[in-house]
């Protein structure tokens, strides 16, 4: 492209605190054209993404959502170091119109770093509803850059927008000199240390003054980067300095300096913002109250919670109304419900493409592969994206209308009972789902120790793939006592997540109590628009991470079923890899009454649905040589009380594959991966047991 | 009469004076504007779990322990 060379590159980095509205208005500035990886060496997002405007392209690059620029969190520091190595034109910070006062805060701390800042206030078409009337334009002449106010909903103000951007961009506007706050009797200090630090090497590339008021507020990162070039003394000078102020104040140097901060900030916005009581605050309240009440809170948010699930449950598989409309007496609707599961449909889709497939091409290799390979992977992964896409859709909704904190912190103090914090109510309910999204939606709690104790555990949370087995299982017991397997297998696996939570927890030495700090943004109508984004999203990670993962390992479980342990092709699956690996592993399911034939076909199964819980169905039909799993354990000759102890290890046992990668991925820990292998192994087998005596004795 | 945070019953508006949380709770506090010497409202105190306060137009959820080492001055 010849064009692309001479035009004009403008690069854009966008900055603003967690619930401003950041990802929305940057999907309409990039036309949602972004491209997402990694941060190098760490598993934060970036997000980038292009747009032509005026004959320019800009590129924008979306840093993490943070508060501020103490680098306390990664977050914080990538966003920081991005925009200290000057690699952006223009720094976009987003201002919320609906808490200008807090959200500024980032604004200024930006300016105080580089003046070349554009500010954007979001949300400006709901401000007025709110009460909250801004005069932008007094902001703007007090701080010397452009303030603009935008809806990305509506998509108002963007164009102003994207004109201001290439103004700062070309030095039309904006500042010539970063800000610099007045810091009062703190400035005697300030101008200290940066008369220190302006001799050190790191003052050529930083601005002076913010390095001094950084150090003054106690900075690890700076004092490491000084210490590197030799310049102990200047830490040290600033050391005592903080300690004087400490003495001489009675307060912490950092607690100073963000009050000094936020005393300049409500100088400068108190006069341009004007609030009227409209009503909704009041209402808001009443709301928060209830869900922060100890009783009415978390039952309040279990039912929501709850009938998101039955919904989407429902939806998929026909379970539990299917149950529920038979036991009322209605079996021909709960058959209905059944065949119109979305789980139903899609498995006829791929039963008729493998059924094409074997019609339409030749015998052998290739076949083999498309047929029994290929595309049962393809299904696989089909089978689970609408259910993705309906829990996606549903959380969307929770956290558009701004419900999901409130229901984490209704949550919170059951859940400190095991030693986890409210932030952990996303991850669960994401892992009834799909472990494989829920373990990596623990990446948000803020303890990093609880982050890994909930990596190793919400694989014990039953996802749709081991509900879809439960129910196979339990379909082999009649009517209600099937019900009641299932019910109990949920129990049991809740348990079971609590109990070695707390045990994890108990382990730790230096035990933190679990703690929440969570901002609530205001509740409002969930927009179409956003809510779409995000579950789209939500799919998009899914086909992405976990997609390719199961896709490979439908092909794997193809392999070790169709050939021998010589690499020839099997005559029938009794011959495969699987059935002799199956085999050596038959004599653990003795202690509860399987052996023989019973014993490695079960075992086969097993270690199949280590690969992907769902293919259990799938090796017991294809080793038993009966069309449905029901009819496969029947053929086996097992009694309930076995059928109660395999739906309980079923539920309990390894991870699958897919969720073991992201398990690694998340902790990248080989460790940990493989710890919570040998827990969840060892508890199955131990509750499998359990469950077997008990269910002999009654 | 300086008392804690967990203290006060809904209603009531207060002066921060100091906070003694763990360090990274004490960086996010004074990050979303909860510094000495503002002033904050108690939205919602049930005397146990969360408690909720809101200051400068926000509105957050605090854990009880967090809110337990915040002194606040009642006005």
């Amino acid at each position: 492209m010849a064009g692309e060379n001479e035009e004009r590159v403008i690069h854009v980095a966008v900055v603003g605190q967690p619930n401003v509205g950041k990802s929305t208005l940057f999907n309409v500035l990039t036309g949602r054209n972004v491209h997402v990886a990694n941060w190098p060496g760490v598993t934060v997002e970036k997000h980038e993404g292009y747009r032509r405007h005026r004959g320019r392209l800009l590129h924008f690059v979306d840093l993490p959502g943070i508060y501020g620029f103490s680098a306390s969190t990664l977050e914080e520091l990538i966003a920081r170091n991005y925009i200290l190595s000057g690699g952006a034109d223009v720094v976009l910070v987003l201002v919320d119109s609906l808490a200008p006062e807090r959200t500024m805060y980032l604004a200024l701390q930006t300016l105080e770093i580089t003046p070349r800042v554009v500010i954007a206030f979001t949300k400006s078409d709901i401000a007025h509803s709110h009460g909250i009337h801004i005069h932008h334009d007094a902001i703007a002449r007090r701080l010397g850059v452009p303030v603009i106010p935008v809806s990305a909903v509506k998509e108002m103000g963007i164009e102003e927008l994207l004109d201001a951007i290439i103004d700062v961009a070309e030095g039309r506007a904006g500042r010539r000199e970063p800000l610099r706050i007045d810091y009062r009797e703190l400035e005697p200090y300030v101008r200290e240390a940066e008369k220190l630090v302006s001799k050190t090497r790191l003052a050529e590339r930083l601005p002076a003054r913010w390095i001094a008021v950084r150090l003054l507020e106690g900075d690890d990162n700076l004092e490491e980067l000084l210490r590197r070039e030799g310049a102990e003394d200047v830490v040290k000078a600033i050391h005592s300095m903080r300690i004087d102020i400490e003495n001489i104040f009675r307060t912490r140097p950092e607690e100073l300096f963000s009050r000094k901060r936020f005393q300049y900030l409500y100088s400068i916005v108190s006069p341009a913002v004007v609030r009227v009581e409209t009503g909704v605050r009041e209402r808001s309240e009443r709301i928060d109250r209830l869900f922060s009440h100890p009783v009415a809170g978390p039952v309040l948010s279990t039912m929501i919670l709850l009938a998101v699930f039955l919904t989407v449950f429902t939806i998929n598989t026909g379970f539990p109304l299917n149950i529920l409309l038979h036991e009322a007496g209605m079996p021909g609707a709960a058959e209905w419900v059944e065949e119109h599961s979305l789980g139903a449909y899609l498995e006829e889709g791929v039963d008729a493409l493998i059924d094409a497939a074997n019609a339409s091409l030749p015998e052998g290799f290739i076949r083999d592969i498309v047929a029994g390979g290929i595309i049962p992977g393809v299904g696989a992964v089909l089978i689970f994206l609408p259910l993705i896409i309906l829990v996606a859709f549903f959380l969307a909704v929770l956290e558009d209308a701004g419900l999901a904190p409130r229901i984490a912190l209704s949550l919170h103090p059951i859940l400190s009972r095991i030693g986890v914090s409210g932030h952990a109510v996303f991850p669960i309910t994401l892992s009834l789902g799909c472990n494989v999204p829920g373990v990596m939606a623990a990446r948000a709690t803020p303890s990093a120790r609880e982050r890994i104790r909930l990596a190793m555990t919400l694989p014990f949370i039953p996802c749709q793939a081991r509900l879809v087995v439960i129910l196979a299982v339990a379909s082999a017991l009649r009517g209600i006592e099937g019900l009641l397997i299932v019910i109990l297998a949920y129990i049991v696996a809740f348990l079971v997540f609590a109990g070695v939570n707390k045990i994890l927890y108990m382990l730790e030495e230096e035990r933190e109590e679990p703690e929440l700090l969570l901002e609530l943004p205001p509740l409002h109508r969930p927009s179409a628009k956003v809510v779409w984004w995000l579950t789209w999203d939500a799919a998009k990670h899914f086909l992405a991470k976990a997609g390719s993962i199961i896709f490979l390992l439908s092909i794997l479980i193809w392999f070790i079923v169709s050939y021998t342990p010589g690499l020839s092709p099997a005559a029938s699956p009794r011959d495969s890899i699987a059935a002799a690996v199956a085999r050596v592993f038959a004599p653990l399911l003795a202690p509860i009454g399987l052996e023989g034939d019973p014993a490695w076909i079960t075992a086969f199964a097993l270690l199949i649905g280590f690969v992907a819980k769902e293919a259990v169905i799938g090796a017991l039909t294809i080793a038993t040589g009966k069309p449905s799993a029901a009819e496969a354990i029947r053929s086996m000759g097992l009694g309930d009380a076995q059928v109660a102890a395999l739906t309980i290890f079923t539920t309990l046992y390894v991870p699958c594959l897919a969720t073991l990668a992201v398990i690694y991925q998340e902790t990248r820990s080989l460790k940990i991966a493989l710890t919570t292998i040998a827990v969840m192994m060892s508890v199955a087998y131990v509750s499998m047991i359990l469950a077997y005596l008990l269910f002999t004795i009654i | 009469m300086p008392t804690t945070l967990d203290a006060l019953p809904p209603g009531k508006t207060a002066r921060i004076i100091r906070i003694d949380a763990p360090g990274r709770w004490r960086n996010r506090l004074l990050q979303m504007g909860f510094t000495p010497g503002s002033l904050v409202r108690v939205v919602a105190n049930h005397g146990v779990g969360p408690i909720i306060v809101s200051s400068m137009g926000i509105t957050i959820a605090i854990g009880r322990g967090i809110a337990r080492r915040i002194l606040v001055e009642p006005l």
